[in-house]
């Protein structure tokens, strides 16, 4: 079934065209690779996918719920964006962990502030509490994680903050998790442990949205890939057919640039 | 960030124009008449909210402290008491930076300035005052062990004078060329010529003579010249300095006059030393 | 022996009077501009232009000149221009220079938090955003306490003057401990031409800002933590 519907997704900074014309799908339970250079967009269509920016044009839908419309101001009520934003999960280049709590703590501080705002809160305090951080504890262990629980991040590797901030992520259960080049600033050897988690989330079938550099990582896992290029897509399809077979001449470049170093 | 700064920045604007009004009120708007009274009584105004408070600074033997008491005595402070009963008001001391005499008066922070004030000119045009109650003098105050350079100088001239700001002591001591340090208060001249950093001061001869000799921190210290014969002046003399335009003035040189008539002048006065310098005509 | 002696007794109660009112100008500032000074950082951050420009005119105008100054024309200005007056006596004089205190520190405060809020990585807020929090909560929960440790060095060395610059509260006779320490070179209650009780508030001023020290050196050790 169709989970994310994206429909002539358009963007300007000012006179710059970012995003143009972008329309894609993807289907539930797989996982969708966005490759390019640098400046071709695909970042900006991640922060779109998440409302840290606002499209100037086009159509965002989960599960056929239209969550935004550039046309229709209704979808774009600051007080309804915040529940829109849950239906995605984002994983940062920088992790953008909370450096004043521990790892468990990055993972169930959200969900405690969630909880707060449902009725039985105030009634059922200890256990909801209690419950949250069970969990928190079986995603770090999931990730790896059981030894650094009460970590600080500023004690952690950078492959084991980027472990974290995936746990976090997860935690509030997203529709769609996405990762915005979850490996960019790691240093080489640290990203081999982030990449096995994100293909163990594959093999679970965790609907992702993944912009990447590693070729290789993007052919392995992902079901579909998409190479933009100036702000548009360029082309899209299978990894064998976009990255192994490439039709359009950009694409060929840009895979041969890559390749060779 | 937007929403969460709407409350808090409404808030800050108020208070910041609020605040604004305040200063922009304070700026000279053409007239620089000094605060009057105006058509209201200074005396209603006085005896409506209860209490004379009288700007004072510690200044022995007009206003100060006896040694463990917290209350106020002296010439001045005995009469200002005096004066305040007869009013039927309670009396309040301020100890106030003399600088700011004239202020504090405008600002209403003190209904009278009662401290053994010298009337000069620039006091006489900036209040309304009483009448004289006290005579002093300035005199030159340097170093003992250098007093063979200082008595008998016809001149200031070449030497640098320490002073009190706005005092008749500064008008003195510029009137006979010397060069002069303007400090705060008439307790920091004498610092000055001790540490050495000016050659000598001018004070009233009043508080010369009490702070100044065996027995004090300044024993090295020693004073003499009359700074008023010097420049073939009269003496100075001392008033009570109303807001302009009170009528607190009338009121109390009526109570001032009955006040000698009847001996209290007199015998406040030989209470403290000052039989020789109090007015009693 | 001297500090059994009267002289001394009678000083050092003097002194202590004086040191009283020091330390209540110091507690009463902080209590009331580390508050505002926060809220006028978010007016000099406002996206609202006007009310931004305005904040920024005051905060500059404030800054710009003597506390001494500000002092003498909030004590002195209401009276002479009949707008209001300040309570008699002691009192009054405390709280013009409370006010004056309060607003000056509140203005470099306000700028020192703007550093801290606009220092703390924009990454943060955004994490907190896909995390579903709301904008209150972002501000409480994840930047406030990195806001803290970033304001905190600088924030000491305002405190540490803002110790030294209580003194300037006796340019409107409000007798903090310098002002005592000065009246007995002029006179008071029986002693004159002391010269050492001036000097001898220094030891005053050297201990509290010692105690001073000491507890934002822990706050910042307390801080230390997390990077």
């Amino acid at each position: 079934m169709t989970i994310l519907d994206v429909q002539n997704i358009e963007k300007h900074f000012g006179e710059t065209k970012v995003l143009q014309d972008i329309s894609f799908t993807l289907e539930e339970g797989q996982a969708l690779a966005i490759i390019g250079s640098s400046g071709s967009g695909k970042t900006t269509l991640l922060r779109c996918l998440n409302f840290l920016e606002r499209p100037d044009q086009g159509r965002i839908l989960v599960r056929g719920e239209t969550l935004f419309d550039a046309a229709d101001p209704a979808t774009q009520r600051e007080d309804q964006v915040r529940r829109k934003r849950l239906h995605f999960g984002l994983v940062f280049q920088s992790f953008n962990l909370f450096p004043q709590y521990t790892a468990l703590e990055n993972v169930t501080l959200a969900k405690e502030l969630l909880a707060q705002e449902s009725p039985d809160y105030k009634a059922d305090k200890k256990r909801i509490h209690e419950e949250i951080r069970a969990e928190g504890r079986a995603l770090l262990a999931e990730m790896g994680l059981q030894d650094r629980m009460d970590h600080y991040p500023h004690q952690l590797s950078g492959g084991q903050q980027q472990r974290v901030a995936i746990a976090r992520a997860l935690a509030l259960k997203p529709d769609i998790l996405c990762f915005d080049e979850p490996t960019s600033a790691l240093d080489p050897e640290l990203t081999g442990e982030v990449l096995r988690v994100i293909r163990g989330l594959a093999e679970q079938h965790t609907t992702m949205v993944i912009v990447t550099h590693e070729m290789a990582f993007a052919r392995d896992v992902a079901d579909q890939v998409v190479f933009m290029d100036g702000g548009t897509i360029v082309e899209q399809g299978s990894p064998d057919q976009v990255i192994s077979h490439p039709r359009e001449e950009r694409t060929r470049q840009f895979l041969s640039r890559y390749f060779q170093g | 960030m937007r929403k969460r700064y709407r409350l808090p920045a409404l808030l800050l604007a108020l208070s910041l124009s609020v605040s604004l009004a305040a200063c922009s009120s304070g700026t000279p708007s053409g007239s620089t008449a000094p605060a009057e009274t105006g058509a209201e009584s200074d005396l209603a105004y006085v005896q409506d909210k209860g209490t004379l408070v009288v700007g004072i600074t510690n200044f022995a033997p007009m206003d100060y402290k006896e040694e463990g008491s917290d209350e106020w005595v002296g010439f001045d402070a005995d009469m200002a008491r005096a004066f305040a009963e007869s009013l039927g008001v309670e009396v309040e001391f301020s100890e106030i930076t003399w600088d700011y005499k004239v202020m504090e008066l405008d600002a209403k922070s003190v209904d009278v300035l009662w401290n053994g004030m010298t009337l000069t000119d620039e006091v006489k045009s900036s209040m309304d005052t009483s009448v004289p109650y006290c005579t002093n003098y300035q005199v030159l105050v340097y170093p003992k062990d250098r007093a063979a350079d200082f008595e008998g100088l016809t001149s200031l001239e070449g030497l640098t004078v320490a002073v009190e700001s706005g005092s008749a002591g500064e008008d003195a001591a510029e009137a006979l060329g010397a060069t002069t340090v303007p400090l705060q208060a008439q307790s920091n001249t004498l610092m000055e010529v001790s540490a050495g950093t000016s050659d000598a001061a001018v004070i009233d001869v009043l508080m010369a003579a009490a702070t100044i000799g065996d027995g004090t921190s300044y024993a090295d210290l020693a004073y003499s010249l009359d700074l008023n014969e010097m420049q073939g002046l009269e003496p100075e003399e001392y008033g009570v300095g109303f807001r302009k335009g009170s009528d607190l003035v009338d009121v109390f040189n009526e109570f001032w006059s009955g006040a000698v008539a009847d001996g209290t002048v007199e015998e406040t006065a030989a209470a403290y030393g000052l039989q020789d310098a109090v007015i009693l005509e | 022996m001297f500090f059994t002696s009267q002289e001394f007794q009678t000083v050092a109660a003097a002194l202590n009077s004086g040191f009283l009112k020091t330390l209540q100008i110091f507690f009463i500032t902080l209590i009331g501009a580390l508050p505002l000074g926060l809220v006028i950082s978010f007016g000099s951050m406002s996206r609202f232009a006007p009310l931004r420009w305005l904040t920024r005119m005051v905060v500059w105008a404030v800054r710009g000149t003597p506390l001494v100054l500000q002092i003498i024309a909030l004590y002195y200005v209401p009276g002479m221009k009949d707008l209001f007056t300040w309570p008699s006596g002691e009192t009054g004089r405390m709280t013009a220079v409370c006010v004056a205190f309060v607003i000056n520190y509140a203005c470099y405060f306000s700028e020192i938090y703007r550093a801290g809020i606009q220092g703390v990585p924009v990454g943060q807020q955004e994490a907190g955003l896909v995390l579903g929090m709301t904008r209150r909560q972002i501000f409480f929960k994840v930047t406030l306490l990195q806001m803290v440790k970033r304001i905190v060095p600088p924030m000491s060395n305002e405190i540490i003057t803002l110790v030294k610059d209580t003194s300037l509260a006796r340019v409107i006779a409000l007798q903090e401990v310098i002002w005592m320490g000065e009246s007995f070179m002029k006179g008071n209650q029986g002693y004159s031409g002391l010269v050492w009780p001036l000097f001898f508030t220094a030891v005053y001023y050297l201990v509290f800002t010692g105690v001073v020290t000491v507890l934002l050196d822990r706050l910042e050790k307390k801080l230390g933590y997390f990077r």
